[in-house]
Order: C-alpha cells, then structure tokens, then sequence
C-alpha cells in the first residue's frame, strides 16, 4: 500500500518530448518519460486487459510500431485518456498506474 | 525608546518604515493554513501616507473567509502598535482562481471562469442533500461570493422548488443563460423536463445530458458552484467526478447506522476519482421542541462525527430538524435567507465557512498540480 503522500500527487506538467516520448512532471518533481507505442501496448481497459483474471487481452505484436496518440486529455483529477491514432480510446491511464509503469 | 531610535527618527521625520509594517504583519497567522500572512504572500499592498496612516492590502484565498474579521482586528492591532502609525486601514480582496490554462475547450467556455467546483453527494437518498445544497450556497453568497448551483440529480431534481428559480430564458449562442434568484445563479435538469413525469433513463443518456449541462451553461464568474449529485455511487456521479474539475465533495448524511455505511461508499468513490472530501454534513441531529426548547437526538448521537473522524476529515457541521428547514424549502426560501437566526441556518452559516476554509487550504497546498489539460499530439 503506497502512503498518503503518493495518494496526493497530481500532473504539474505534461508534454510531448518527442515524436514517440510523452513526459510528465510531477508534483513531487519526478520526471518521467513514456513511450507512447508502449503505453498503448499497456492499455488497462476491459478490451486489452481481462477485467476478473486481469490476463492481457491484447497480443503486444498486433500493436503497430507507428501508433500515435492523436489527443490526450485529464480524466477528473486522477487520470489521463488517450485517443490513438488506431482508433483505440478506452484506456484511463490513472497517475497511480502511469507512476507504477515508470517505476 | 533608546536614545538612538529617537534620534533617527527624529532626522528621519516620524514616517515608519515598510519592512517595520512587514515585520509586525508576519506576526498575523492565518488561522486555517497556519501560516503568517507575509509569507503566504497574501500582502500586496503596504501604502504609507504622510501623516503616518498606512493602507493596507490583504488578499485572502476566499472571499468567504470566515477569520476575515479575526485578522483585521489583529492586523490592526500588530500594525498600529508601531511608533509612528496614527491609522490603519485594511482592504481584503480574494483570489480563488488557480492554474486552469489546459482545460478542454468545450469544458472552459461553460466552466473556466468558476473557481471552485463544489460535489455536494450522499450515499443514499432522502437524508437532505438538497437542503444542504441549497442553504450551503445561500451561505456562501450571502458572506459575498458569486455563487451558482448545479442540480445534477436527473432523477429527482429539487433545487427549482427549494429556490422558487424559473426558466432560463436567455441564450447566449450556444450557452444556456441560468436564471438568478436572490443573487445565486440556477440550473436544474427539471428545468428541461415540462411534464412532471419521473425522469426514466438509462446510462448512457444521464451521461450525455450531464456533459450538456457540464458544457453548455454559461455560468460566468463564480466564486463557487456547487453541484447537486444524485445520491448514491453509480454512473452519474463516476461521470461528475471525471468530466468536471471538481475542487472538492462535501457528503451529507444523517446519523442512522445505514446512512453512515453508504458514505462509507461515497468516500471511496471520491477516493478512486481523487477528489478531495472537504467534510461532512451531519443533518437531522436533533430535534429542537417548540414547547420545551430541548434538544431530542431522534436517532443515534455522533454518527456524523464518528464517520469523519474514521476517514480523516472534518465534521463541518451538525444541522438540527426544526419545523422550518423543509417548511422554507418547500416554500422555495430556503432557511438561510427566511430565518437567518434560527440554529439551521447559523449551522449552515458555520458549515459554509467551514467549507470555504477547506477549499482555501487546498488552493493553497495544490497549487501545482494542473487542474485539467488537454493535449494534441504532433
């Protein structure tokens, strides 16, 4: 269980640091960098990923290596979304698992 | 005084300086962040006059401040004890705008001009949301803010009856204008449902008529808009929490055991959506008797305490049942404005600055952080 303190952390910064990096600072000053084909690849929705056996729906290798975000956007104030340019939107990337894959 | 300080002032003229104003007003604590108000910089304005009066400007974080008059006094006293100063007069301003550059489009024509966003939500029906909506936002505007309230309760909407608001009339292009009564701004979903008959839908339509009154009212400036949630923790209040940039969600319950298990509920969904709870509002908590005067807890006592205590955040008031709360909301005035000295309406007072006290020191904590943002990729 993460403590409180991480409970808190919001975006303070967001952009996109190159064709395929997307950077995040945050609150508590960690910068990190993702790629944008990966996090696709790691999309957390009910399509990609099984909801009750939490076993990856989605075959890594049907991703494409050419997958851009076309927009991405705040979800309330705990999340991120993101519109692929496969036409793939469902994922909510929350901050506590965006945190989680930059570990 | 030593014999050089009067010297000094003697060749200097009796003129106190701006860094003895500063020092005396960094002994000024503001009460709710614990924090001198030189540091806060809530200072913006020191103004020294010849004859040694000296004008002050002291910009708080809410123009509902319920220590304003607290501080005043104390500014007063800290500054008017230095050798020179024949007067003293303080001007308060408030800003409660903060980082809100990257919302959406659609979001910031109807929302960006609101500062502060306002859940007001319940784990079950029927335990005085409405009520504490209502009075809460008549509170809030009666200690000067601008106000607007959001009824978001598609399937029993109350807030027209509870504050006798008519139709909007007016349209703005694509903005809906919303009606004012007694200076706090309206819309209500059964302002768009004519024929009284029980709103009946499904899923996906409450989301899609919550992202129209999310992105279509022309709220304007407001200094707190408080939206009316359905009660309960299901797909209108998950669509709340995602679309609209809440700052914080008061929850409302009465002391019944299974009342305080659904906010148990609710607290968790604010949790997943990290909105921060600002506290709880406890109504039905007593009965006053007109005959003997005395206070008859009708169901358990401590319930609203206890759950705020379990979660860590604060009991912001305890509302007693009198006669007039649902007399005066049924009447469409509510209890703030019709009986302001009644124990309701001081609870509610008390409750509403309470509440502004708590978005202030949010404001103050998570400045940082961006609100929403809305990001195309190249």
């Amino acid at each position: 269980m993460e403590n409180r303190a991480e409970e808190n952390i919001q975006i303070k910064d967001i952009k996109q640091a190159d064709s395929r990096t997307l950077a995040i600072l945050w609150t508590d000053n960690r910068d990190c960098r993702y790629d944008v084909v990966d996090l696709r690849r790691r999309c957390p929705c009910a399509a990609c990923i099984d909801e009750w056996t939490k076993k990856p729906i989605l075959n890594p290798e049907d991703v494409s290596e050419d997958v851009r975000p076309v927009n991405i956007h705040s979800i309330g104030r705990y999340a991120i979304g993101i519109s692929f340019s496969d036409g793939h939107s469902s994922g909510i990337y929350s901050f506590r698992y965006l945190r989680h894959l930059n570990r | 005084m030593p014999i050089l300080e009067t010297v000094k002032r003697k060749v200097m003229g009796n003129k106190p300086s701006e860094d003895a104003i500063k020092k005396a007003l960094s002994k000024v604590v503001d009460p709710d962040l614990h924090v001198d108000i030189v540091t806060l910089g809530f200072v913006k304005k020191i103004s020294i006059g010849p004859m040694g009066k000296v004008d002050l400007g002291i910009q708080l974080t809410t123009p509902a401040c319920p220590a304003k008059d607290m501080m005043a006094k104390q500014i007063e006293e800290e500054v008017g004890a230095i050798p020179g100063v024949s007067g003293v007069n303080v001007e308060f301003t408030a800003d409660t705008t903060r980082s809100r550059s990257k919302l959406n489009p659609d979001v910031m024509a109807a929302l960006g001009q609101v500062k502060n966003i306002i859940a007001v939500a319940s784990g079950k029906g029927g335990v005085g949301k409405s009520t504490s909506t209502v009075n809460l936002a008549y509170a809030l505007a009666a200690s000067g803010s601008k106000v607007g309230i959001l009824d978001a309760d598609v399937h029993g909407p109350s807030v027209p009856l509870m504050t006798g608001a008519k139709d909007p009339t007016e349209v703005h292009g694509k903005m809906i204008v919303p009606p004012e009564v007694g200076g706090v701004k309206v819309i209500s979903v059964g302002m768009f449902n004519k024929d009284g008959k029980a709103n009946i839908m499904r899923g996906p339509m409450t989301s899609q008529i919550i992202r129209q009154f999310l992105t279509q009212i022309s709220w304007g400036e407001l200094d707190y808009l408080l939206i009316d949630y359905p009660p309960g923790t299901g797909d209108i209040q998950l669509t709340l929490s995602q679309m609209a940039p809440i700052s914080g969600a008061v929850l409302v319950t009465t002391p019944q055991e299974v009342a305080l298990l659904d906010v148990r509920k609710a607290v968790e969904m604010f949790a997943s959506t990290k909105v921060p709870i600002l506290g709880v509002v406890e109504t039905m908590s007593y009965f006053v008797c007109d005959g003997c005067e005395k206070r008859h807890p009708i169901f358990k006592e401590g319930g609203g305490q206890k759950v705020a205590e379990e979660h860590g955040v604060k009991l912001l008031g305890s509302i007693p049942m009198e006669m007039g709360v649902s007399e005066c909301g049924d009447s469409g005035r509510p209890i703030v404005s019709s009986a302001p000295d009644s124990a309701s309406a001081k609870a509610y007072r008390e409750a509403s600055g309470k509440v502004a006290a708590q978005l202030s020191i949010l404001n103050s904590q998570a400045g940082e952080g961006l609100v929403s943002f809305n990001l195309d990729w190249k």
